[in-house]
């Protein structure tokens, strides 16, 4: 077995709340996972605890394993000091950060900051081999590699998600995380910069971590999905799968909540009150105080289990053939 | 650098110049009659006093007086001191030297300890060595810079005699070389410039520290940890470079500050420069040198605007866009 | 709830006791200094420059005066010019910055310009030379202070109209006919209050360094005490070579203490009218 990407018990804490408690994950080599949900889920957190990039006061526990293809040992992530981490980001995992708008040092060139991230982690054979991997990077991206002279002030805002893109790709690396890479942009840049994503997947063998609150956009690149929800995930599958049949009400309510073509003219209701304080967690399931099926046996905490083959959810009364519209019914359906 | 960009800000700085002058002019011109003040003779008669005014071109329609002034003012001819009876401008003449060297010191010493010792406040924020700093620096800023120098002379000067109390040379020696003079000299600054970074340290120093604390904040500071770079580099190359550029307007902005101090600091160490001239002229009434000194001070700080300006501009790229 | 953050800054921080409590120290003796001095500051002795005793708890001066007394009875003037110039200096900037960020066009042009020269010039000549012009007294002092320090604030509020002029409740004030005083009145100013309140309070301890620097330098008013002109006193008699560091020190720790007070207050309020400016956790 060996998966790209092996993920087990991520605990995150922060000042003794919890912030992500117990995550999960798998992802195999070229594989494209989504990480879906509500701002402020840890989705992000997530991905910055994978680099151990978590600011101070953030503890975190549990192990991160990466198998990258061209390493012969697996990298420990959990193990690996602030020295160790250095040599592993960049060149085996990547991260596309939300927002571009800031991500680049104002006073630096765009080519010498994508140069300072290859001789990093390699030893290039001259200025000139550098300067004509930029120049492939950025044409890869869709830039012309002119753009590389160019400070960041210079560039717009999809240019600049394209050149975080390659830098993202300048060390080569096996996974790269890409955190809201759409938002903010326009609809016409987003589904640009999706199939961006898709072809460099394909031309590559890249694996990708695609984590974004639009269902959406997780569909059209994603192999996989996992949506979280307060600091946990409560359903992973195959995105044909989820989203044709989901196995958690949560999941059900976002999908519920994506307008679809010639569908019913109906807008869904939003899904009532909001994410839970860290600080004040509901006992036992955490989406029982907004679901509408919630019953006395969601106080225990369910657990992640495959409820379908290869699809997991976290809710007691999965499997669900079909979602009715009160809770009676699913206790019964649960019971009988 | 744009050509145009410079020409403008120049122009922008000698329309201030101008507004100096005219300033000045009607002050003293204005406000006092100058006569009164210019004569100084216990009684002078009705004829005399119009000697004066027609010798002086007080007798002139006002605009006149000004043009006539101006162009003095653009000629160096800055009238004559009452105390010395020298040109006023062989007075300022000979004291920038001593003020240039006294506020060069005390601005570049408090500018690279004040940058240094806020990077490490911002980066250990919240910890011992942070409210230290802080606290020293608000009580720095809020002492009179001259007490601080008479501080510095009881300590070490009189009670610690290790250096010179005033003046800016052993008075009556004769030097056998340049070097031993020069030595002798900076014997002489030791004192007055420690009170001058003083007074420009706390400054200096909180606005680093804020302006690190708001870089570091900054979305491309975790974006070069996560490329791999060790902190101290993210420091060093990525922060500290941005953090630098307003320092260096506000410090700018500031310099005002550093005049009023070099008349001050000046002052308490007998220090030969402006400040000195200025507080002798206070003292003696001596107009013409108070207007001469104000003038100067007046082009110093526009200078000093004009150049951190450029500066800004050369290590900024995004002003260039303007 | 906005006046109970500010009580909350006030008397429950730190920084909130210490501030109020030196500077309510300072404020008792400008009132009561010469009532509780325990001699006449000007009355002369022989007993020139002599160290501390139980007569004179800090020595006395050139001229035999208790360095004591004359300390109690100088916080007066550092007190009574610190906040008259800044309230002129307040006065004075919310009035142009209002003026000009209001109404626009040339007449904020013309302030505006006049703000940024009177920024750049060094203020500490700019007030030596008008006060050497007008006979230095109280009176002169406050006003010359006053007179060049308000730019800043002028600045600061000329911002904030700006900013406050294009909202939507202004428009809505304008579109319902209110006239420019109303609007002023009730829509303007009131927010920006805080802020030239705050701000204000930072030119106080600017006042009170630029009184005691004129002071030291000659031009503080000659028939009060203060410390500025003690420390003027104590220099031109040559008290630091003679070691006499009773003279010397308090006056100026005095000043520090001040406006060290007076600033951590300035610091505060600026907090409450700006929760930006607030620390973000580590």
């Amino acid at each position: 077995m060996s998966a790209l990407l092996e993920i087990r018990d991520l605990h995150v804490t922060h000042a003794g709340r919890p912030i992500l408690d117990g995550v999960d994950l798998t992802l195999e080599r070229g594989e494209a996972l989504g990480l879906a949900g509500e701002s402020g889920c840890g989705k992000t957190t997530t991905a910055l605890a994978l680099m151990k990039l978590l600011p101070g006061g953030f503890k975190q526990t549990g192990t991160m394993t990466l198998r990258p293809p061209d390493v012969e040992e697996p990298i420990n992530v959990e193990r690996r000091t602030e020295a160790g981490m250095q040599v592993v980001r960049w060149r085996h995992v990547s991260l596309v950060f939300q927002g571009a708008m800031n991500s680049l040092d104002p006073v630096k060139r765009v080519d010498t900051q994508i140069a300072q991230a290859i001789y990093l982690h390699e030893r290039p054979k001259s200025a000139k081999d550098v300067g004509a991997r930029i120049g492939e990077l950025l044409t890869t991206v869709g830039l012309t590699p002119a753009l590389g002279r160019r400070y960041a002030h210079q560039l717009s805002g999809g240019q600049r998600q394209r050149v975080m893109i390659a830098l993202a790709l300048a060390c080569r690396p096996s996974l790269v995380i890409a955190d809201e890479p759409t938002t903010a942009l326009d609809v016409v840049m987003q589904a640009q910069i999706l199939a961006l994503l898709e072809h460099l997947r394909e031309q590559l063998g890249l694996a990708l971590i695609l984590i974004s609150h639009d269902l959406g956009v997780l569909s059209e690149t994603c192999d996989r999905i996992a949506v979280m929800y307060a600091g946990r995930i409560v359903e992973t599958g195959p995105v044909r799968e989820v989203f044709a049949a989901p196995q958690h009400p949560y999941t059900k309510r976002l999908l519920d909540s994506l307008p679809v073509i010639g569908g019913s003219r109906e807008m869904a209701a939003p899904i009532p009150g909001g994410p839970p304080d860290p600080g004040d967690l509901p006992q036992g399931c955490r989406f029982r105080p907004r679901c509408p099926y919630a019953a006395e046996k969601c106080l225990e905490d369910p657990a992640l289990r495959e409820v379908r083959p290869a699809q997991a959810a976290a809710c007691h009364f999965a499997p669900w053939a079909e979602w009715p519209a009160a809770h009676e019914a699913a206790v019964e359906g649960a019971a009988g | 650098m744009n050509p145009r960009w410079l020409a403008g800000k120049v122009a922008a700085a000698l329309v201030t110049l101008v507004f100096v002058v005219v300033f000045n002019f009607f002050l003293f011109r204005v406000m006092g009659d100058p006569t009164t003040q210019l004569a100084r003779l216990p009684r002078a008669t009705p004829e005399e006093i119009q000697k004066l005014k027609s010798y002086y071109g007080l007798d002139k329609p006002i605009t006149g007086q000004f043009l006539d002034y101006a162009g003095d003012t653009a000629t160096l001819d800055l009238g004559i001191s009452q105390r010395t009876r020298r040109s006023v401008w062989d007075e300022i003449k000979d004291a920038i030297p001593w003020t240039l060297l006294l506020v060069g010191t005390g601005t570049l010493l408090a500018t690279l300890i004040g940058a240094w010792l806020g990077v490490i406040a911002a980066t250990r924020r919240g910890k011992a060595a942070d409210d230290g700093l802080l606290g020293f620096s608000l009580f720095t800023y809020a002492s009179p810079e001259y007490w601080i120098g008479i501080i510095l002379i009881l300590l070490f000067a009189v009670w610690l005699p290790i250096f010179p109390s005033g003046q800016q040379m052993t008075p009556g020696e004769d030097f056998s070389s340049w070097f031993a003079q020069a030595a002798d000299v900076a014997e002489h600054l030791v004192l007055p410039a420690t009170a001058m970074t003083l007074m420009l340290l706390g400054q200096y120093f909180l606005i680093m520290r804020s302006s690190m604390v708001d870089v570091l904040t900054e979305d491309f500071i975790t974006v070069k940890r996560a490329i791999g770079l060790p902190w101290d580099r993210v420091v060093r190359r990525h922060a500290v470079p941005n953090a630098l550029l307003p320092l260096v307007t506000l410090s700018a902005i500031q310099f005002g500050i550093v005049a009023g101090g070099a008349v001050t600091i000046e002052t308490i160490f007998s220090w030969p420069g402006l400040g000195e001239l200025t507080y002798d002229a206070i003292n003696d009434k001596d107009f013409p040198v108070l207007q001469g000194t104000f003038l100067v001070f007046s082009v110093a700080v526009i200078l000093a605007n004009l150049i951190a300006d450029c500066l800004y501009f050369v290590l900024d790229p995004r002003v260039q866009a303007t | 709830m906005t006046d109970q953050r500010v009580r909350d800054l006030l008397f429950d921080t730190w920084r909130g006791r210490i501030g109020l409590g030196m500077l309510g120290l300072f404020v008792f003796l400008a009132v009561f200094g010469s009532a509780i001095a325990p001699d006449n500051p000007t009355a002369s002795s022989l007993d020139v420059l002599a160290a501390p005793s139980a007569d004179h708890w800090l020595g006395t001066t050139e001229n035999g005066e208790d360095v004591f007394s004359q300390l109690l009875v100088g916080a007066r003037v550092s007190i009574v010019v610190g906040f008259a110039a800044a309230a002129i200096s307040a006065l004075l900037g919310a009035t142009v910055g209002l003026i000009g960020g209001y109404f626009g066009g040339w007449t904020d042009r013309g302030l505006d310009a006049l703000e940024n020269w009177f920024l750049v010039i060094p203020t500490l000549p700019l007030m030596i030379v008008l006060a050497r012009l007008l006979e230095p007294s109280l009176g002169v002092l406050i006003a010359v202070i006053g007179l060049t320090s308000w730019a800043g604030t002028g600045r600061i509020v000329r911002a904030q109209v700006l900013t406050l002029r294009e909202r939507a409740f202004v428009e809505r004030a304008r579109a319902l006919g209110a006239s420019d005083s109303y609007i002023i009145r009730t829509h303007i100013l009131p927010n920006t209050m805080p802020l030239i309140f705050a701000n204000t309070v930072l030119i106080v301890a600017v006042a009170i360094l630029s009184e005691a620097a004129l002071a030291f330098l000659g031009l503080g008013d000659p028939t009060r005490i203060s410390w500025g002109t003690m420390l003027e006193n104590a220099f031109s008699s040559g008290a630091p070579s003679a070691g006499a560091w009773w003279y010397v020190i308090p006056p100026g720790l005095c000043i520090t203490l001040l406006v060290l007070s007076v600033s951590i207050l300035g610091y505060l309020f600026e907090e409450y009218v700006n929760p930006r400016l607030r620390e973000q956790p580590a």
